[in-house]
């Protein structure tokens, strides 16, 4: 993905609208006891598609930003997010995803994970009360509903982004064989090149 | 060049973690008003009137997803409710009769009427225009805040009965805890003359609370009421005021050897879908609870 100052500003306000749409709407839906969690799909989407880097910054901020809302310990979706964007990102970088369900099915494993480690951190903080099994449940039916958003928010995402893709429509990968970065770079000035790059092509020599 | 990439990357990666990691203990050990309090408050205090706009704009479609599953419920609990019509037929002859001879002794005794306690208080109402996303914290934002008389530790209620309490404000917002969030504990009492004991949540079950320290000898019966003790011992105080009605108790079991009984209490508020609610400011002094 190049970032150039326009993409960030692209960036910044799905972060924002997720952010605002989570606290005022998502949250107040109970599917099958669980509330749909919108945000860790928007970052699991920014991951795809930018790289481990992007999908870890992108992460943390938007952590800082859910805390800083709700008036929470700060830190802890900061940690979660960080850790599912980054994820997501490597997954982006190492494989191919060579399907259209792909996205979705890691939208739904990474929630699951990041819930898992949001209720682990909340443990060591520590908790007075009894903790009822729900919590599995819970954890197991966002997964799924995250699953079921990515359907649609991944493409969405990915074409508010498209600008910044240096292969935006349809291909799963970034560059094209035979294309180098360089000439993609010399293309497009101000931008910085991350993460969209497999990391055999790049040590293969092109750049 | 392709490690001094992964370098990079690994660099980013540790860097965040360390940085949330201080954060988190930093956030974790400050004082309400640390520096890092008053941060967060601030840029809560700029992205509250979009969360209201946003809330108010997205209610429609809220409520839509919100009727399905509501509906489901409703099935459930129709036969339920049936059988619980017929009982408080029932239950609302001899009531009215009650009531009628409280007014008589009342007047005769010169008591004030039930209510005295929470009339002392001025009520607030706010709109809920914020959620916590997970079950880990059980908090709503409200559109009212220090500038219209809310403090931290008000009481928070609904026709219905208890919500929660004000756990911070911001000029023109403020937190709610309810009473399904870990950190929340409320000291209680049995109607009609019941044992006191403490409720708290059971995290990840919205719909149920468990109301601790009720020996294992006192006999509870389903259906019974229970309402905030609001006790004061002089020096030290419940939070909440005297007799704000939380919820009935849905079940009680006493197993082996325990020294305290499993007591289950349904709260009457609807935690999970409140719109407005009433913040109980001003009041008596309650010695010890800060705010």
């Amino acid at each position: 993905m190049i970032v150039t100052w326009r993409i960030g500003l692209r960036i910044g306000l799905v972060v924002l609208a997720a952010v605002v749409l989570q606290v005022s709407f998502f949250s107040y839906l109970s599917i099958l006891g669980a509330t749909p969690d919108v945000v860790g799909v928007v970052i699991v989407a920014l991951g795809l598609l930018g790289g481990g880097v992007i999908g870890a910054v992108c992460g943390f901020v938007t952590g800082l930003l859910l805390d800083s809302v709700l008036l929470q310990t700060l830190g802890v979706s900061s940690i979660v997010l960080l850790t599912i964007g980054y994820l997501a990102g490597r997954y982006r970088e190492g494989f191919e995803i060579s399907t259209s369900l792909a996205p979705a099915l890691l939208a739904g494993g990474l929630t699951v994970l990041g819930a898992s480690i949001f209720g682990a951190i909340q443990l060591m903080l520590g908790v007075d009360t009894q903790v009822s099994l729900l919590v599995v449940r819970e954890i197991l039916v966002k997964g799924l509903l995250a699953f079921l958003l990515a359907m649609p928010l991944y493409p969405l995402i990915r074409r508010i982004l498209r600008p910044a893709l240096v292969e935006g429509a349809g291909g799963s990968r970034v560059l094209s064989p035979g294309r180098s970065l360089r000439r993609v770079r010399g293309r497009r000035r101000g931008g910085r090149l991350t993460g969209a790059v497999p990391a055999r092509r790049v040590r293969g020599g092109t750049v | 060049m392709y490690r001094k990439q992964v370098r990079r990357r690994r660099a980013v990666l540790v860097a965040l973690i360390v940085v949330s990691l201080i954060l988190l203990s930093i956030s974790f050990s400050e004082a309400d008003s640390g520096p890092l309090h008053s941060i967060q408050r601030g840029l809560s205090a700029v992205l509250s009137p979009l969360e209201e706009g946003a809330s108010r704009a997205l209610k429609p479609a809220r409520d839509f997803v919100n009727w399905f599953d509501e509906t489901f419920d409703a099935r459930g609990d129709n036969e339920a409710l049936r059988d619980e019509v017929q009982q408080l037929r029932a239950e609302v002859a001899d009531a009215q009769s009650a009531v009628g001879e409280n007014r008589q002794f009342r007047k005769m005794l010169k008591l004030d009427p039930a209510d005295a306690a929470l009339a002392e208080y001025d009520r607030v109402t706010g709109r809920v225009i914020g959620r916590s996303p997970t079950v880990w914290y059980s908090e709503v934002t409200v559109d009212v805040g220090s500038s219209s008389g809310v403090a931290v530790n008000d009481s928070v209620v609904t026709g219905d009965g208890l919500v929660g309490s004000i756990s911070d404000t911001t000029r023109g917002s403020a937190v709610v805890a309810l009473i399904t969030d870990h950190r929340s504990a409320v000291s209680a009492k049995l109607l009609p003359d019941g044992p006191d004991g403490i409720v708290e949540p059971e995290v990840g079950d919205p719909d149920d609370l468990l109301l601790d320290f009720i020996d294992s000898n006192t006999e509870v019966k389903e259906d019974q009421v229970l309402v905030t003790a609001g006790w004061s011992n002089g020096r030290i105080s419940s939070a909440y005021p005297y007799g704000i009605e939380i919820g009935r108790i849905s079940d009680a079991t006493v197993s082996g050897e325990q020294t305290f009984q499993q007591v289950h209490v349904q709260p009457f508020a609807d935690i999970r879908n409140l719109d407005y609610v009433q913040v109980l400011t001003g009041g008596p002094a309650r010695p010890g609870v800060p705010g």
